[in-house]
């Protein structure tokens, strides 16, 4: 119980640390940003504005309800898993190492660049190369069948809430953390290697300055019913609110479009770029009427398993049917 | 002095009741009271290592004559002298006052040669023994003449005097005073270390490994910073217990490894000055407690507890060195590259590399001269620097010929070097989980790995 109980202010401690989506600060930002679009450009009044804000059919709706869940018990998981997960340290130490040992590259060799460059391209470079690998990646869940599997969790929401972030198969969370530690470890032994000891990362309560910015510039109503627009020349370079809304769309010309986090260039650049459009209630999830069940534990935690045991058994049991096959025209019995 | 006595006195009658029966203040290796049976003599304090620091003198004057190129007054400071030789080192400065200015001030007969390791020594060329290792060295100092040799890339001084610690001091405490003569059948305490002697064989043995320590007796008084700041002869007032106006090199100085256990220690990371000065203290009290008895099996088990404390702290500080050093060396050769890139003069660097990497060599030879044989440890060691330091032309001391000369050969490059001076501390990590870590050239990856965080939890953006 004590275990439990740790647990659950241990993910409270989420809403207080800044490197996070849902810090506090970051929500509360958030809520003005979305008041300030409903009222300015739709027009409604305060009040208005408030209760679409916090609108109790959204969350409280059974979708919203199994992200708040999900938020708890994906931590006791994760708490579990990212022990034995390897970490960027070892990456880093082990690729800064691998440098070394590579002729044509010389350790050290900028050195005496001036700090507020190093300072400012590791920090940019880190962003960009983060933001890139989870376009990328994010695009491979889509592709790849067995991934897909998985990251439909996030997808069942019919409902986006802030929450939504944490709607997320644990198995998926050992995906995004290889990432993570596969990156940091990348820019980090580079940098060292390049740049020598001086290297460090500009932050703002300890997050990447970019990061500190997308986070203040309304990350949360990604997730959310708010569907904040930019500029179309805008929504090429970064990606709005409602692109990512239109990413949940059902409508089959949405899918697979807007697969980047921050930036849309890598969409742009790579042909999944879909720009925001005014659309009144968008229908939100896998597909037009979704069960009910898709947001039982059950059905969040164990049906990304059984299809992927199914998309593995079925090359399996073709095999089956051609060593028949052969020892059928071998033996000449089929017994 | 009153208040010392008293604190005497009720130890006397309490201490055998008090799990470590109190003697002295508690903090100072000694006085400890006679123990020994039947002694009449008129000796107050058991206490006696003056050998110990004869040979710590006579190490340090030998480091400041390896640049000299006089041979007789090496060997004079390295196998003894019939004469009453002058302490070159450590000597006043300024107001630092030492005391002695003789070495048969503090002792005479002593000499470095007979107590150096006599085990095969694998990181030198040539398959000689320790004592032969340090011969070999310094005869090849006197041949160059100067401390540094461009042409090798050695140090003299530095490759001798880090050597020297660990074949001599290091050796002797590890692996004979705390390891058989600890044991039930020698130097028992039930009688005199030797005929003649005012302390019994147990006591002496103890002493003799503390005083190849090399830490001051009243030096669990003082901050890591003012036990560094002694060696380094900066601070007089914490030096000069008694107030005499002199420091006495028998009880009132730092030598040697505790010297660097002190200088780790002032990072605030690691106590290992303590540790071991504090272990040394407390065994003497538990062999002074037996009031010259043979020790019991108890008394016994206790003082292998604390031998372990030491030998393992020992070691530590001497992988501590080796993980230092070879951190200064790889920073050396980013200096020279870059001096080598702008087409400067590589001259000053270049000692400066040598100088460190004499220390990084003497030191690694050193580790390997404890009790036990750090086997695997030792080859990857020995293997990864190589005899010599990675030249100029690319070129290193491979072995020695018969006439035990210096055979160069090709060696890898300066990146491939620099690599393995990080998986030296990489293994100085690993096997001896060193914590203060000096010249960490991996600190900033591991810090920015901190500072980037991994994610621990399952999110989508
Ligand atoms: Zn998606
Ligand atoms: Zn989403």
């Amino acid at each position: 119980m004590d275990l439990l109980n740790f647990l659950f202010l241990d993910s409270l401690y989420e809403f207080f640390n800044p490197k996070k989506r849902i810090f506090i600060g970051y929500l509360l930002i958030a809520v003005l940003i979305a008041a300030f679009w409903l009222v300015y450009f739709r027009k409604l009044n305060l009040r208005e504005a408030i209760n679409k804000i916090f609108d109790k059919k959204i969350l409280f709706s059974k979708s919203a309800k199994s992200d708040y869940l999900l938020f708890f018990i994906n931590q006791i998981i994760m708490s579990v898993i990212s022990p034995v997960l390897i970490t960027q340290l070892a990456i880093a130490t082990a690729l800064f190492y691998y440098f070394h040992s590579v002729s044509w590259l010389d350790a050290g060799v900028w050195n005496n660049t001036p700090l507020v460059i190093i300072i400012s391209a590791f920090t940019l470079f880190h962003f960009l190369l983060e933001d890139f690998s989870k376009y990328f990646v994010h695009r491979l869940m889509h592709k790849w069948p067995i991934l897909w599997a998985i990251h439909k969790v996030h997808h069942s929401a019919t409902f986006l809430t802030p929450m939504t972030v944490f709607r997320t198969h644990p198995l998926e969370g050992v995906v995004f953390s290889l990432r993570s530690a596969f990156t940091q470890a990348i820019s980090i032994s580079s940098f060292v290697f390049l740049f020598g000891p001086q290297v460090d990362i500009a932050t703002i309560l300890g997050a990447n300055i970019f990061i500190f910015a997308f986070n203040i510039a309304g990350s949360n109503l990604r997730h959310s019913h708010i569907d904040i627009s930019y500029w179309k020349w805008l929504e090429y370079l970064i990606i709005s609110p409602a692109q990512h809304q239109v990413h949940h769309s059902v409508l089959k010309q949405h899918h697979d479009k807007n697969f980047g986090v921050a930036l849309a260039v890598w969409d742009w650049f790579f042909g999944s770029l879909h720009h925001s459009e005014k659309i009144e209630n968008l229908k939100l999830g896998i597909h037009i009427n979704q069960k009910e069940d898709t947001h039982s534990l059950r059905s969040l935690y164990f049906e990304p398993l059984k299809e992927i045991i199914l998309i593995v058994i079925k090359p399996l049991t073709k095999l089956k049917q051609i060593l028949k096959l052969i020892k059928f025209t071998l033996i000449g019995v089929n017994r | 002095m009153q208040n010392k006595f008293t604190k005497l006195i009720l130890a006397g009658v309490f201490g055998t009741t008090l799990a470590l029966p109190a003697f002295g203040d508690g903090h100072s290796y000694g006085p400890f009271p006679i123990t020994l049976k039947g002694y009449s003599g008129d000796k107050t304090n058991s206490v006696s290592y003056s050998g110990q620091i004869a040979r710590h003198v006579q190490h340090d004057s030998l480091k400041k004559l390896a640049g000299s190129g006089n041979l007789p007054e090496m060997m004079a400071y390295f196998k003894g002298s019939d004469k009453n030789k002058k302490i070159l080192a450590p000597a006043s400065k300024g107001d630092f006052k030492i005391k002695q200015t003789l070495l048969n001030e503090i002792s005479s007969g002593k000499n470095l040669s007979g107590k150096s390791y006599k085990g095969l020594v694998n990181g030198w060329p040539g398959g000689m023994t320790g004592v032969e290792v340090l011969e070999h060295m310094i005869n090849k100092a006197a041949e160059h003449g100067s401390a540094f040799d461009p042409n090798t890339g050695y140090n003299y001084p530095q490759l001798i005097s880090k050597f020297a610690m660990g074949a001599v001091f290091y050796n002797q405490a590890v692996d004979n005073y705390l390891d058989e003569k600890l044991g039930p059948d020698n130097k028992p305490n039930n009688k005199p270390y030797k005929d003649g002697a005012y302390y019994t064989g147990k006591e002496h043995s103890w002493d003799e490994a503390f005083g190849y320590w090399g830490a001051a007796a009243h030096s669990l008084n003082l901050t890591a910073e003012q036990n560094y700041n002694i060696t380094k002869m900066k601070d007089m007032a914490a030096a000069d217990h008694n107030g005499d106006g002199v420091v006495d090199l028998k009880t009132e100085y730092n030598f040697a490894h505790a010297y660097y256990a002190a200088s780790y220690d002032k990072g605030g990371k690691t106590d290992y000055f303590n540790t071991v000065t504090q272990a040394f203290v407390d065994g003497r009290k538990i062999i002074t407690a037996a009031n010259g008895e043979a020790l019991t099996n108890a008394q016994r088990s206790q003082l292998y507890v604390l031998r372990d404390i030491i030998g393992q702290n020992w070691e530590k500080v001497i992988a501590e060195s080796v993980f230092k050093y070879a951190g200064s060396v790889y920073k050396d050769i980013d200096k020279l590259q870059t001096i080598i890139e702008a087409n400067g003069d590589t001259t000053k660097a270049f000692a400066t590399y040598g100088k460190h990497w004499g220390e990084l060599k003497g030191f690694a030879l050193a580790l390997q001269c404890g009790k036990n044989n750090i086997g695997e440890t030792a080859v990857k060691l020995n293997r990864m620097m190589g005899f010599g330091p990675v030249l100029l032309n690319s070129s290193q001391v491979t072995g020695v010929d018969s006439n035990g000369n210096f055979i160069k050969d090709e060696a890898s490059g300066w990146d491939e070097y620099k690599l393995h001076m990080l998986k030296i501390q990489k293994l100085m990590v690993d096997v001896f989980a060193v914590k203060a870590r000096a010249n960490d050239q991996l600190a900033n990856i591991s810090d920015l790995s901190a500072k980037l965080g991994g994610s621990n939890s399952a999110e989508n953006d």
